[in-house]
């Protein structure tokens, strides 16, 4: 897929291959083959219960896959894997009392050659809320400080869970600053989101999912000139039509 | 840097910041304090009732008791001779009798007044011959008594809850997720619980220790060191039963239920209030397998009867058995 003529080919860091889960008798991803080239931003789209966030922590490695494999660098995943993987999990509480400074003081002490805290206050705009009380910061406030936790030992793969839900526009296009920042950093980006414009100017890479399966892959733009319409969220829509014919439903 | 160095640097971390999170807490701070009172309030209301006996007489054999025993204003318990006689010389009973063959012999505490007038009755009211002994010593009062029992269940109360409940906080939370995306290791996350709430368990029994000394003098003739040797045994047992409970439980009322179906037996059976000599042998086992009871008993034989290592070590021998359980099942078990 990342095959582009007069190109050099990415070097592929997680290629998934069959990849089932199964809790009893739910079915939760059903069959998924794609690859994720170094240093792009790739998305997972698709409604609620399409298996993305299953899909994600198998390949965060926070949970095993029933059937089939996700390897990095072509290889099955490293015991130390934790230590070159950053996750920002959709819904994360901190320990109560704990300022920001608190915690990236203890998320820097699980890794060896942590980023300096200073950098990462700077870079993530912490100094305003550094000693606040965690569970007091507002939603943005509290997603660039969970991205800087992500990102506290400099990990070469960055998770995003739908880093944005829940955000005003204005932290929303904060966040997006930031998320296009660790892009031009050249680390490999993997996110969740429910947002049609977040994935078109974020991704490189789309996996479009529903019901565990893929419904479409490729590069956004291409995407969307290869099915004729102007934008994502109507590619989307035309694709998940269930949604769409829910909301004339509802209109009916 | 090897692992070993890594590891304590990790747990060294994760125990500093509970420890953080503890001390800003401050209604829980304040809550540890409040709680005792209730608890002595609600056994005060709960455990009212006619007025307690005038005497109190301890029976080694059941058979054929004197007369006198079956006076109102006596209470009559039942004991072996060894503990019996160490009741006695602490004045925590007034008479000891136990009938051998025709004749009764008894015991009383030379500096007791209630034990002269119950050996005066005695010997008005029984017919057959009899036998005395004397034991001497000081009598106990009962702050010196519950001291111990009241250390021990704060001791209880801040090892299972503060720990046994946080760790459930954190799981629903979804905070330990985000510490399973760490190098942190169940080990090193366990390990920095446990001593966390060691230290605060055994900085809070010192203070109260020391400030309920200087304000009742109660009795302490025994180590020091010995007593403080059975809080840290006593205390990691129950923490690592704390542990143990909620190392897969997820919800907070669940948690709930569990210690409060952990604690109040121990509350009631392990001897904080009251002591159980006298009581049915059923309760006695039950109360057997309970770490505050091995606490209390090695406790109060240090600060009551100047007990050594050698006296209290199948209390310690126990209560190391407790951690040793709960820490294994907390590590096999565990779930992030």
């Amino acid at each position: 897929m990342f095959l582009n003529i007069g190109r050099v080919m990415p070097e592929v860091i997680l290629s998934v291959s069959g990849l089932e889960k199964s809790y009893d008798e739910v079915v939760a991803v059903a069959g998924l083959d794609f690859e994720i080239a170094k240093g792009a931003c790739f998305g997972l789209l698709g409604p609620n219960g399409a298996g993305k966030s299953t899909t994600l922590a198998m390949l965060e490695g926070m949970e095993d896959p029933t059937r089939g494999t996700v390897q990095y660098y072509g290889c099955p995943l490293p015991s130390d894997y934790q230590t070159r993987v950053g996750i920002q999990f959709q819904a994360t509480a901190l320990q109560d009392f704990l300022t920001p400074f608190d915690n990236l003081k203890l998320f820097s002490s699980f890794y060896d050659d942590p980023i300096p805290m200073d950098q990462l206050i700077d870079q993530f705009r912490l100094q305003e809320f550094l000693y606040r009380d965690s569970r007091r910061l507002s939603g943005g406030q509290r997603q660039r400080l969970l991205l800087a936790l992500a990102l506290v030992h400099n990990p070469e793969i960055v998770f995003l869970d739908e880093p944005t839900t829940g955000l005003d526009p204005r932290s929303r296009r904060d966040l997006w600053d930031v998320v296009s920042a660790l892009k031009a950093d050249g680390r490999t980006l993997i996110l969740t989101t429910h947002y049609m414009e977040e994935a078109e100017i974020l991704c490189d890479e789309l996996v479009i999912l529903s019901h565990g399966k893929t419904l479409l892959q490729g590069p956004p733009k291409q995407l969307i000139a290869d099915a004729g319409v102007s934008d994502l969220d109507t590619l989307f829509l035309s694709l998940t039509g269930e949604t769409l014919v829910k909301t004339q439903e509802v209109i009916e | 840097m090897t692992s070993i160095m890594r590891s304590v640097r990790r747990m060294k971390a994760v125990f500093f910041a509970r420890n953080l999170e503890y001390l800003r807490d401050r209604a829980s701070f304040g809550w540890n304090l409040v709680f005792p009172v209730l608890i002595v309030f609600a056994l005060a209301v709960v455990f009212s009732g006619p007025p307690r006996a005038l005497f109190t007489v301890t029976a080694v054999a059941s058979d054929s008791l004197p007369e006198l025993l079956e006076f109102p204003g006596i209470e009559t318990i039942s004991s072996d001779r060894s503990k019996a006689l160490d009741r006695l010389s602490r004045q925590q009973t007034d008479l000891v009798v136990e009938v051998v063959g025709d004749s009764v012999r008894y015991w009383v505490n030379g500096n007791s007044a209630s034990g002269a007038i119950l050996e005066l009755l005695l010997k008005y009211t029984e017919a057959r011959s009899l036998e005395r002994g004397e034991t001497d010593g000081e009598a106990i009062r009962y702050v010196d008594w519950v001291v111990p029992g009241i250390l021990g269940m704060n001791m209880m109360y801040s090892a299972l809850w503060g720990v046994g409940y946080v760790v459930v906080r954190y799981r629903q939370s979804g905070y330990l997720r985000r510490l399973r995306a760490t190098p942190l290791t169940k080990f090193e996350f366990l390990s920095a619980q446990v001593l966390s709430r060691l230290l605060v368990t055994l900085t809070a029994s010192t203070i109260v220790f020391v400030g309920t000394n200087l304000i009742l003098d109660y009795k302490m003739v025994g180590s020091l060191g010995l007593l403080f040797l059975i809080a840290l045994v006593g205390g990691l047992a129950m923490i690592t039963l704390g542990l143990a409970i909620a190392c897969r439980t997820e919800s907070k009322e669940f948690a709930d239920g569990l210690l409060n179906a952990i604690t109040f037996p121990m509350l009631l059976l392990s001897g904080v209030w009251f002591s159980l000599d006298g009581s049915p042998n059923w309760v006695q086992m039950i109360a057997q397998v309970l770490p505050l009871t091995h606490v209390l008993e090695a406790a109060r034989a240090v600060m009551l009867d100047d007990a050594g290592v050698t006296d209290i070590a199948i209390h310690l021998a126990i209560l190391i058995g407790f951690c040793a359980v709960g820490m294994g099942l907390s590590i096999k078990l565990f779930k992030w």
